[in-house]
Protein backbone atom coordinates (compact mmCIF):
# COMPACT_ATOMS: atom_id res chain seq x y z
CA UNK A 1 0.00 0.00 0.00
CA UNK A 2 1.48 3.47 -1.10
CA UNK A 3 1.12 6.50 0.79
CA UNK A 4 -1.28 7.79 -1.99
CA UNK A 5 -3.53 4.23 -1.22
CA UNK A 6 -3.60 5.93 2.37
CA UNK A 7 -4.46 9.61 1.32
CA UNK A 8 -7.59 8.16 -0.25
CA UNK A 9 -8.68 5.81 2.71
CA UNK A 10 -11.79 7.16 4.65
CA UNK A 11 -10.16 8.33 7.97
CA UNK A 12 -11.69 5.90 10.60
CA UNK A 13 -9.82 2.75 8.65
CA UNK A 14 -6.53 4.37 8.51
CA UNK A 15 -6.57 4.78 12.55
CA UNK A 16 -8.08 1.65 12.98
CA UNK A 17 -4.65 0.37 10.92
CA UNK A 18 -2.63 2.70 12.18
CA UNK A 19 -3.93 4.32 15.73
CA UNK A 20 -0.55 6.53 15.82
CA UNK A 21 -2.41 8.54 13.08
CA UNK A 22 -4.81 9.99 15.62
CA UNK A 23 -2.36 10.44 17.92
CA UNK A 24 -0.18 12.43 15.58
CA UNK A 25 -3.58 14.41 14.29
CA UNK A 26 -4.71 14.99 17.36
CA UNK A 27 -1.68 16.84 17.98
CA UNK A 28 -2.15 19.15 15.19
CA UNK A 29 -5.76 19.80 16.48
CA UNK A 30 -7.56 17.77 13.36
CA UNK A 31 -10.44 17.04 15.60
CA UNK A 32 -11.55 14.50 13.40
CA UNK A 33 -10.09 11.55 15.25
CA UNK A 34 -13.11 11.04 17.45
CA UNK A 35 -15.76 11.57 14.89
CA UNK A 36 -18.45 8.89 14.81
CA UNK A 37 -18.76 8.10 11.20
CA UNK A 38 -15.33 8.73 9.74
CA UNK A 39 -15.74 8.36 6.67
CA UNK A 40 -13.54 11.72 5.28
CA UNK A 41 -10.64 10.50 3.36
CA UNK A 42 -7.39 11.75 4.86
CA UNK A 43 -6.30 13.92 2.45
CA UNK A 44 -9.53 15.65 2.82
CA UNK A 45 -9.40 15.38 6.61
CA UNK A 46 -5.97 17.42 6.64
CA UNK A 47 -6.79 19.41 3.80
CA UNK A 48 -9.86 20.80 5.16
CA UNK A 49 -8.07 21.83 8.05
CA UNK A 50 -6.67 25.27 6.30
CA UNK A 51 -3.06 24.33 8.51
CA UNK A 52 0.14 26.28 7.28
CA UNK A 53 1.71 25.16 4.59
CA UNK A 54 5.18 24.03 6.16
CA UNK A 55 2.72 22.42 9.23
CA UNK A 56 0.75 20.38 6.78
CA UNK A 57 3.33 19.28 5.49
CA UNK A 58 5.52 18.49 9.09
CA UNK A 59 1.99 16.69 9.79
CA UNK A 60 2.20 14.29 6.46
CA UNK A 61 5.37 13.38 6.74
CA UNK A 62 4.77 11.61 10.59
CA UNK A 63 1.92 10.31 8.48
CA UNK A 64 4.21 8.70 6.07
CA UNK A 65 6.60 7.59 8.27
CA UNK A 66 3.31 5.65 10.47
CA UNK A 67 1.86 4.41 7.54
CA UNK A 68 4.39 3.71 4.85
CA UNK A 69 7.84 4.24 6.04
CA UNK A 70 10.07 5.35 3.27
CA UNK A 71 7.39 6.61 1.58
CA UNK A 72 6.77 9.87 -0.27
CA UNK A 73 5.31 12.47 2.22
CA UNK A 74 3.41 15.18 0.04
CA UNK A 75 0.86 17.85 0.54
CA UNK A 76 -2.85 17.31 0.52
CA UNK A 77 -2.41 18.35 -3.54
CA UNK A 78 -1.09 15.17 -5.07
CA UNK A 79 0.73 17.84 -7.37
CA UNK A 80 3.06 18.70 -3.85
CA UNK A 81 4.35 15.52 -3.11
CA UNK A 82 8.12 15.86 -2.84
CA UNK A 83 11.16 13.77 -3.41
CA UNK A 84 11.32 10.83 -1.42
CA UNK A 85 14.19 11.38 1.30
CA UNK A 86 13.67 15.22 0.93
CA UNK A 87 14.27 17.28 3.76
CA UNK A 88 11.11 17.78 5.90
CA UNK A 89 11.51 21.11 8.25
CA UNK A 90 10.11 19.81 11.88
CA UNK A 91 7.32 22.58 12.29
CA UNK A 92 5.64 22.80 15.71
CA UNK A 93 1.65 21.89 15.57
CA UNK A 94 -0.96 23.74 16.00
CA UNK A 95 -1.56 23.13 19.35
CA UNK A 96 1.94 24.03 20.50
CA UNK A 97 2.05 27.08 18.18
CA UNK A 98 -1.95 28.63 19.56
CA UNK A 99 -1.66 27.35 22.96
CA UNK A 100 -4.45 29.95 23.86
CA UNK A 101 -7.96 29.02 22.54
CA UNK A 102 -8.18 29.73 18.65
CA UNK A 103 -10.39 32.26 17.58
CA UNK A 104 -12.28 31.90 14.57
CA UNK A 105 -13.49 35.15 12.57
CA UNK A 106 -16.85 33.83 10.70
CA UNK A 107 -18.88 35.24 8.38
CA UNK A 108 -22.34 37.19 9.21
CA UNK A 109 -24.25 34.13 8.18
CA UNK A 110 -21.96 31.27 9.87
CA UNK A 111 -21.56 33.61 13.14
CA UNK A 112 -25.53 33.02 13.63
CA UNK A 113 -25.10 29.36 13.25
CA UNK A 114 -22.20 29.64 16.16
CA UNK A 115 -24.44 32.32 18.13
CA UNK A 116 -27.00 29.86 17.81
CA UNK A 117 -24.70 26.90 19.13
CA UNK A 118 -24.08 28.75 22.08
CA UNK A 119 -27.55 28.34 23.34
CA UNK A 120 -27.43 24.76 22.68
CA UNK A 121 -24.31 24.00 24.12
CA UNK A 122 -26.28 25.15 27.48
CA UNK A 123 -28.28 23.13 27.66
CA UNK A 124 -25.80 20.28 26.55
CA UNK A 125 -24.03 21.63 29.30
CA UNK A 126 -26.74 20.44 31.70
CA UNK A 127 -27.11 17.10 30.78
CA UNK A 128 -25.04 15.32 33.25
CA UNK A 129 -26.49 17.14 35.95
CA UNK A 130 -30.14 17.21 35.04
CA UNK A 131 -29.33 12.87 34.97
CA UNK A 132 -28.17 13.34 38.11
CA UNK A 133 -31.23 14.81 39.80
CA UNK A 134 -34.15 14.29 37.84
CA UNK A 135 -36.65 11.48 39.12
CA UNK A 136 -38.35 9.84 36.46
CA UNK A 137 -41.62 9.53 38.77
CA UNK A 138 -42.02 12.51 39.52
CA UNK A 139 -44.46 14.77 37.00
CA UNK A 140 -42.69 17.76 37.61
CA UNK A 141 -39.66 15.78 36.87
CA UNK A 142 -40.34 14.65 33.50
CA UNK A 143 -41.75 18.01 32.88
CA UNK A 144 -38.48 18.96 33.02
CA UNK A 145 -37.16 16.40 30.37
CA UNK A 146 -40.10 17.18 28.08
CA UNK A 147 -39.01 21.19 28.36
CA UNK A 148 -35.78 20.03 27.22
CA UNK A 149 -37.20 17.90 24.67
CA UNK A 150 -39.29 20.92 23.25
CA UNK A 151 -35.62 22.98 22.87
CA UNK A 152 -33.92 20.30 21.28
CA UNK A 153 -36.76 19.97 18.50
CA UNK A 154 -38.14 23.51 18.43
CA UNK A 155 -34.73 25.50 18.64
CA UNK A 156 -32.04 22.92 17.88
CA UNK A 157 -33.17 21.11 15.41
CA UNK A 158 -36.12 22.55 13.55
CA UNK A 159 -34.75 26.30 13.92
CA UNK A 160 -31.11 25.30 13.62
CA UNK A 161 -30.44 22.27 11.85
CA UNK A 162 -32.95 23.30 9.21
CA UNK A 163 -30.68 25.98 8.91
CA UNK A 164 -28.11 24.41 8.14
CA UNK A 165 -29.87 21.19 5.91
CA UNK A 166 -32.33 23.51 4.38
CA UNK A 167 -30.22 26.42 3.37
CA UNK A 168 -26.49 26.09 4.11
CA UNK A 169 -25.63 22.56 2.86
CA UNK A 170 -27.17 23.50 -0.55
CA UNK A 171 -24.21 25.66 -1.39
CA UNK A 172 -22.09 22.58 -1.12
CA UNK A 173 -21.87 19.22 -2.59
CA UNK A 174 -23.75 17.64 -0.02
CA UNK A 175 -21.75 14.23 -1.23
CA UNK A 176 -19.15 15.61 0.55
CA UNK A 177 -17.93 13.02 3.14
CA UNK A 178 -17.64 16.39 5.68
CA UNK A 179 -21.32 17.32 5.00
CA UNK A 180 -22.44 13.65 4.87
CA UNK A 181 -20.80 13.13 8.80
CA UNK A 182 -23.06 16.42 9.59
CA UNK A 183 -26.34 15.07 8.61
CA UNK A 184 -25.49 11.94 9.63
CA UNK A 185 -25.11 13.44 12.96
CA UNK A 186 -28.75 15.10 12.63
CA UNK A 187 -30.10 11.57 12.10
CA UNK A 188 -28.41 10.17 14.90
CA UNK A 189 -29.12 12.87 17.35
CA UNK A 190 -33.04 12.24 16.14
CA UNK A 191 -33.28 8.99 16.90
CA UNK A 192 -31.86 9.60 20.70
CA UNK A 193 -34.18 11.93 21.21
CA UNK A 194 -37.10 9.88 19.89
CA UNK A 195 -35.87 6.93 22.19
CA UNK A 196 -35.52 9.98 24.98
CA UNK A 197 -39.59 10.49 24.63
CA UNK A 198 -40.54 6.91 25.01
CA UNK A 199 -38.07 6.39 27.79
CA UNK A 200 -40.12 9.74 29.24
CA UNK A 201 -43.18 8.37 28.51
CA UNK A 202 -42.45 4.39 30.40
CA UNK A 203 -40.37 6.46 33.19
CA UNK A 204 -37.45 4.28 32.16
CA UNK A 205 -34.54 5.73 33.92
CA UNK A 206 -32.14 4.17 32.34
CA UNK A 207 -32.73 4.26 28.73
CA UNK A 208 -33.22 8.44 29.79
CA UNK A 209 -29.87 8.46 30.68
CA UNK A 210 -28.43 6.47 28.05
CA UNK A 211 -30.45 8.24 25.07
CA UNK A 212 -30.16 11.72 26.88
CA UNK A 213 -26.18 11.06 27.61
CA UNK A 214 -25.61 10.29 24.37
CA UNK A 215 -27.15 13.02 22.94
CA UNK A 216 -24.96 15.45 25.22
CA UNK A 217 -22.25 13.47 24.07
CA UNK A 218 -23.03 13.44 20.11
CA UNK A 219 -23.72 16.80 20.13
CA UNK A 220 -20.86 18.44 21.86
CA UNK A 221 -18.63 17.14 19.51
CA UNK A 222 -20.72 17.89 16.83
CA UNK A 223 -20.89 21.54 17.62
CA UNK A 224 -17.37 21.42 18.75
CA UNK A 225 -16.69 20.39 14.67
CA UNK A 226 -18.78 22.85 13.01
CA UNK A 227 -17.20 25.70 14.59
CA UNK A 228 -13.75 24.77 14.47
CA UNK A 229 -13.76 23.05 10.94
CA UNK A 230 -16.67 22.98 9.23
CA UNK A 231 -17.62 26.56 8.80
CA UNK A 232 -14.30 28.18 8.86
CA UNK A 233 -13.84 25.84 5.77
CA UNK A 234 -17.49 26.51 4.69
CA UNK A 235 -16.38 30.75 4.66
CA UNK A 236 -13.31 30.01 3.18
CA UNK A 237 -15.61 28.80 0.13
CA UNK A 238 -18.38 30.55 -0.17
CA UNK A 239 -18.33 33.65 -2.31
CA UNK A 240 -19.35 37.37 -1.42
CA UNK A 241 -22.74 37.22 -3.27
CA UNK A 242 -23.30 33.40 -1.81
CA UNK A 243 -22.32 35.04 1.97
CA UNK A 244 -24.91 37.84 1.67
CA UNK A 245 -27.42 35.23 -0.04
CA UNK A 246 -27.34 33.02 2.82
CA UNK A 247 -27.69 35.84 5.63
CA UNK A 248 -30.67 36.87 3.93
CA UNK A 249 -32.25 33.59 3.51
CA UNK A 250 -31.86 32.85 7.18
CA UNK A 251 -33.11 36.25 8.11
CA UNK A 252 -36.08 34.88 6.62
CA UNK A 253 -36.03 32.06 8.73
CA UNK A 254 -35.85 34.48 11.76
CA UNK A 255 -38.61 36.31 10.76
CA UNK A 256 -40.95 33.23 9.88
CA UNK A 257 -39.48 32.09 13.56
CA UNK A 258 -41.13 34.97 15.38
CA UNK A 259 -39.35 37.91 17.07
CA UNK A 260 -39.47 36.39 20.26
CA UNK A 261 -38.57 32.84 19.60
CA UNK A 262 -35.08 33.04 20.30
CA UNK A 263 -35.80 34.81 23.55
CA UNK A 264 -38.17 32.37 24.61
CA UNK A 265 -36.02 29.26 24.75
CA UNK A 266 -33.18 31.44 25.79
CA UNK A 267 -36.14 31.68 28.74
CA UNK A 268 -36.75 28.00 28.59
CA UNK A 269 -32.94 26.79 28.88
CA UNK A 270 -32.38 29.42 31.84
CA UNK A 271 -35.79 27.80 33.70
CA UNK A 272 -34.57 24.74 33.54
CA UNK A 273 -30.64 25.91 34.60
CA UNK A 274 -32.22 27.34 37.84
CA UNK A 275 -34.18 23.94 38.22
CA UNK A 276 -31.10 21.67 38.18
CA UNK A 277 -29.48 24.40 40.32
CA UNK A 278 -32.37 24.29 42.99
CA UNK A 279 -32.64 19.95 42.78
CA UNK A 280 -28.98 19.23 42.83
CA UNK A 281 -28.21 18.11 46.40
CA UNK A 282 -25.18 19.91 46.46
CA UNK A 283 -26.80 22.95 46.58
CA UNK A 284 -29.03 22.10 48.65
CA UNK A 285 -26.45 20.61 51.18
CA UNK A 286 -26.51 22.09 54.67
CA UNK A 287 -23.06 23.14 55.44
CA UNK A 288 -21.76 25.29 58.85
CA UNK A 289 -20.85 28.37 56.15
CA UNK A 290 -24.42 28.21 54.41
CA UNK A 291 -25.82 28.02 57.77
CA UNK A 292 -23.52 31.03 59.29
CA UNK A 293 -24.71 32.69 55.78
CA UNK A 294 -28.34 32.36 56.36
CA UNK A 295 -28.20 33.85 59.92
CA UNK B 1 11.59 44.90 -3.00
CA UNK B 2 10.85 48.66 -3.38
CA UNK B 3 13.23 51.07 -1.28
CA UNK B 4 11.24 53.70 0.66
CA UNK B 5 12.15 57.42 0.99
CA UNK B 6 9.94 58.67 3.60
CA UNK B 7 9.26 62.12 4.38
CA UNK B 8 8.55 63.29 7.74
CA UNK B 9 5.18 64.61 7.76
CA UNK B 10 2.29 65.23 10.68
CA UNK B 11 0.35 62.78 8.62
CA UNK B 12 0.96 59.19 7.59
CA UNK B 13 -1.71 59.65 5.13
CA UNK B 14 0.18 62.16 3.43
CA UNK B 15 3.70 60.97 4.05
CA UNK B 16 5.81 60.96 0.64
CA UNK B 17 7.23 57.63 -0.34
CA UNK B 18 8.94 56.61 -3.49
CA UNK B 19 8.01 53.57 -4.36
CA UNK B 20 9.62 52.97 -7.87
CA UNK B 21 11.46 49.67 -7.81
CA UNK B 22 15.21 49.73 -9.17
CA UNK B 23 15.16 46.08 -9.57
CA UNK B 24 12.24 45.75 -11.35
CA UNK B 25 12.62 44.18 -14.75
CA UNK B 26 13.08 46.90 -17.36
CA UNK B 27 11.56 44.99 -20.58
CA UNK B 28 8.13 45.32 -21.59
CA UNK B 29 6.10 42.69 -21.75
CA UNK B 30 3.34 42.76 -24.22
CA UNK B 31 -0.11 42.97 -22.30
CA UNK B 32 -3.48 42.19 -23.78
CA UNK B 33 -6.19 44.56 -22.68
CA UNK B 34 -7.63 44.05 -19.37
CA UNK B 35 -11.93 45.10 -20.06
CA UNK B 36 -13.11 47.37 -17.60
CA UNK B 37 -15.76 45.50 -15.14
CA UNK B 38 -17.33 48.73 -14.38
CA UNK B 39 -20.93 48.56 -15.41
CA UNK B 40 -22.50 51.55 -14.35
CA UNK B 41 -22.31 55.63 -14.50
CA UNK B 42 -22.09 57.98 -12.23
CA UNK B 43 -19.92 55.96 -9.41
CA UNK B 44 -18.87 58.57 -7.09
CA UNK B 45 -20.90 58.44 -3.88
CA UNK B 46 -22.34 62.08 -4.09
CA UNK B 47 -23.12 61.13 -6.98
CA UNK B 48 -24.40 58.20 -7.20
CA UNK B 49 -28.20 57.51 -6.48
CA UNK B 50 -29.51 54.36 -4.56
CA UNK B 51 -32.49 53.72 -6.65
CA UNK B 52 -30.71 53.36 -9.75
CA UNK B 53 -31.50 49.49 -10.97
CA UNK B 54 -27.98 48.42 -10.33
CA UNK B 55 -27.74 48.42 -6.78
CA UNK B 56 -30.78 46.42 -6.55
CA UNK B 57 -30.08 43.77 -4.18
CA UNK B 58 -26.33 44.40 -5.71
CA UNK B 59 -22.94 43.58 -4.26
CA UNK B 60 -22.02 46.60 -3.37
CA UNK B 61 -18.10 47.98 -3.63
CA UNK B 62 -17.67 51.19 -1.63
CA UNK B 63 -14.29 51.82 -2.34
CA UNK B 64 -11.91 54.85 -1.14
CA UNK B 65 -10.57 56.91 -4.25
CA UNK B 66 -6.79 55.63 -3.88
CA UNK B 67 -7.70 51.81 -3.88
CA UNK B 68 -8.29 51.27 -7.84
CA UNK B 69 -4.79 53.03 -8.03
CA UNK B 70 -3.26 50.79 -5.68
CA UNK B 71 -4.65 47.65 -6.83
CA UNK B 72 -2.97 46.40 -9.62
CA UNK B 73 -5.93 43.48 -9.96
CA UNK B 74 -9.07 46.36 -9.05
CA UNK B 75 -11.38 45.76 -11.96
CA UNK B 76 -11.10 41.50 -11.58
CA UNK B 77 -10.63 40.89 -8.26
CA UNK B 78 -12.62 43.80 -6.74
CA UNK B 79 -15.06 45.16 -9.10
CA UNK B 80 -16.12 41.74 -11.04
CA UNK B 81 -19.72 41.63 -10.09
CA UNK B 82 -20.06 44.72 -8.33
CA UNK B 83 -21.95 47.76 -7.92
CA UNK B 84 -19.69 50.70 -7.02
CA UNK B 85 -19.45 53.58 -5.08
CA UNK B 86 -16.03 55.90 -4.38
CA UNK B 87 -15.30 58.07 -1.77
CA UNK B 88 -12.54 59.92 -0.04
CA UNK B 89 -13.11 60.31 3.86
CA UNK B 90 -10.53 62.59 4.43
CA UNK B 91 -10.78 65.06 1.55
CA UNK B 92 -14.94 64.62 0.43
CA UNK B 93 -17.06 67.03 2.23
CA UNK B 94 -20.65 65.90 3.06
CA UNK B 95 -20.28 62.98 5.44
CA UNK B 96 -24.10 63.46 6.25
CA UNK B 97 -24.85 62.99 2.91
CA UNK B 98 -22.87 59.74 2.66
CA UNK B 99 -24.28 58.07 6.03
CA UNK B 100 -27.84 58.85 4.13
CA UNK B 101 -26.46 57.53 1.10
CA UNK B 102 -25.29 54.35 2.48
CA UNK B 103 -28.29 53.72 4.64
CA UNK B 104 -30.35 53.88 1.32
CA UNK B 105 -28.42 51.70 0.08
CA UNK B 106 -29.09 49.12 2.63
CA UNK B 107 -33.03 49.82 3.73
CA UNK B 108 -34.45 51.07 -0.15
CA UNK B 109 -31.97 48.83 -2.87
CA UNK B 110 -31.50 45.96 -0.31
CA UNK B 111 -27.97 44.92 -1.47
CA UNK B 112 -27.25 42.32 -0.66
CA UNK B 113 -23.57 42.76 0.06
CA UNK B 114 -21.33 45.93 1.07
CA UNK B 115 -17.49 45.28 0.92
CA UNK B 116 -15.15 48.46 1.74
CA UNK B 117 -12.29 48.68 0.50
CA UNK B 118 -9.95 51.54 2.37
CA UNK B 119 -6.18 51.96 1.63
CA UNK B 120 -3.90 51.11 5.03
CA UNK B 121 -3.50 55.00 6.20
CA UNK B 122 -5.12 55.82 9.15
CA UNK B 123 -7.77 58.39 7.71
CA UNK B 124 -8.96 55.54 5.62
CA UNK B 125 -10.29 54.18 8.47
CA UNK B 126 -12.82 56.87 8.28
CA UNK B 127 -15.04 55.28 5.22
CA UNK B 128 -15.44 52.21 7.40
CA UNK B 129 -16.73 53.61 10.67
CA UNK B 130 -18.90 56.07 8.52
CA UNK B 131 -20.21 52.81 6.77
CA UNK B 132 -20.30 50.83 10.49
CA UNK B 133 -22.35 54.01 11.77
CA UNK B 134 -24.87 54.42 9.00
CA UNK B 135 -25.85 50.68 8.83
CA UNK B 136 -26.27 50.42 12.84
CA UNK B 137 -28.69 53.07 12.02
CA UNK B 138 -30.23 51.50 9.39
CA UNK B 139 -33.38 49.28 9.94
CA UNK B 140 -32.21 46.70 7.67
CA UNK B 141 -28.50 44.26 8.27
CA UNK B 142 -26.61 43.63 5.69
CA UNK B 143 -23.13 41.94 5.97
CA UNK B 144 -20.06 43.97 5.17
CA UNK B 145 -16.64 42.82 4.45
CA UNK B 146 -13.62 45.22 5.41
CA UNK B 147 -10.53 44.65 2.65
CA UNK B 148 -7.44 46.83 3.82
CA UNK B 149 -5.27 47.50 0.69
CA UNK B 150 -1.26 48.24 1.59
CA UNK B 151 0.40 51.52 -0.25
CA UNK B 152 2.11 48.72 -2.92
CA UNK B 153 -0.98 47.02 -3.64
CA UNK B 154 -0.98 44.64 -1.51
CA UNK B 155 -4.20 42.97 0.80
CA UNK B 156 -2.87 43.76 4.73
CA UNK B 157 -6.06 42.15 5.71
CA UNK B 158 -9.80 41.26 4.59
CA UNK B 159 -12.50 39.91 7.16
CA UNK B 160 -16.46 40.31 7.38
CA UNK B 161 -17.46 42.91 10.53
Amino acid sequence: MTMETYLNAAIKDVITEFPEVGTILVEYDVGCVTCQVGTCLLKDVVGIHGLAPEAEQALMARIAKAVAPGAVAGGTDAGTARPAGAEIKAVAPARALDTDKKEFKYSPPLKQLVDEHVLIKRLVALIPQLLEVVDVNAAEDRELLMNGVDFIRSYADRFHHAKEENILFGYFDCSLEIVQAMLADHQTARAHVRQLVEAVETRNGDAIADHLGAYGELLSAHIKKEDEILYPWMDRELTTAEVGELFSRFATVDEAAGPGFTDHYAALVAGIERSVEFRDPRQREVTPQKEEARR
Amino acid sequence: MSEFQVESCGCPGSAMMDLRDPDAPTDETPTTKTPSQLRQWPIQLHLVSPQAPYFQGADVLLAADCTAFALGAFHNDYLKGKSLAIACPKLDQGRDVYMEKIKALAEDAKINTLTVLIMQVPCCRGLLALTSEALSQSSRKVPVKAIVVGLQGDILSEEWL
